[in-house]
């Protein structure tokens, strides 16, 4: 940890990854950049991605089911491209997490919202023909 | 596993973007949990029935949490865990989650919902997806929300 003169202070030292000690010999010339894809480093160092996972949650269990599952499934690949050392991969990940959040909420207010109308309506017919 | 990141220098520094929005969530996580206290999802009419449900006549994952939701309202945790365990067990960890999106936008730096080990996550998603089958067999009656 010697002479990377505009990094941020040295991180703590990265779990042992393997019999070689992780980040003890490092890349020739690299220093501490990003990992390459799918490199074995372990999980890079600066700040992960949100994963969104609590908004899959949130539309999995009080909104809308299907689309709320594929968030949960980008949530858990943020997480596992993230610790394999994918930086892009698990931003690629992140984004999908965000949007599929995202979709799920707008369906399920829009699919609320048209089923009130129905609702409405149905109960405005049923009562001027009662 | 890295639980802890390195801290930027601004590690105490408020994020004022994330105010307004963070304010904006936890209004109305309260407004809608008063109205869920008030207004009993148990009594038909009080709210529309789920879409889903009528129309493939199956509980997804998230049938009952209304009326979870409305018990944990009244302290009543074992109702609640009838109608649905998962969203019974979900709400201390959304209830946790707010709190980290105060700190975050109070300028701390919370662990991130991305520390958790990724088998953690796939684990979850089993669990809904097995939760979800399960509720509608036979025999799992303790997991449906009727």
């Amino acid at each position: 940890m010697s002479d990377q003169g505009s990094m941020p202070p040295p991180p703590p030292p990265p779990p042992p990854s393997g019999g070689g000690g992780g980040y003890g010999a490092p890349p020739p010339g690299g220093g501490y950049g990003p990992p390459p894809p799918g490199g074995g480093y372990g999980a890079p160092q600066g700040a992960p991605p949100p994963n969104h996972l609590v908004w899959a949650i949130l539309t999995t269990l009080f909104c809308c089911l299907p689309f709320g599952i594929v968030s949960i499934v980008f949530a858990a690949q943020v997480n596992s491209k993230w610790a394999a050392g994918d930086v892009a991969g698990a931003h690629e990940s992140s984004q999908k997490a965000r949007r599929w959040a995202m979709v799920s909420a707008i369906v399920g207010i829009v699919v609320i919202g048209l089923y009130l109308v129905v609702v409405l309506i149905g109960g405005l017919a049923s009562n001027s023909t009662a | 596993m890295s639980l802890v990141q390195h801290l930027p220098a601004s590690r105490l520094r408020p994020r004022r973007r994330e105010v307004l929005p963070t304010a904006a969530v936890t209004a109305a996580a309260a407004g809608a949990a008063t109205v869920l206290a008030t207004v009993d999802p148990n009594q038909a009419g009080h709210y529309p029935g789920c879409p889903f449900l009528l129309v493939s006549g199956l509980y997804c994952p998230g049938c009952g949490s209304l009326r979870a939701v409305h018990d944990l309202m009244h302290a009543d945790i074992a109702d609640a865990l009838a109608r649905n365990p998962l969203a019974v067990v979900a709400v201390p960890f959304l209830l946790c989650a707010l709190g980290a999106a105060w700190a975050r936008a109070l300028g701390r730096r919370p662990p991130s919902t991305t520390s958790v080990p990724a088998p953690v996550l796939w684990g979850v998603l089993v669990v809904v997806l097995a939760f979800g089958v399960l509720r509608n067999v036979p025999g799992w009656s303790w997991l449906s929300p009727a």
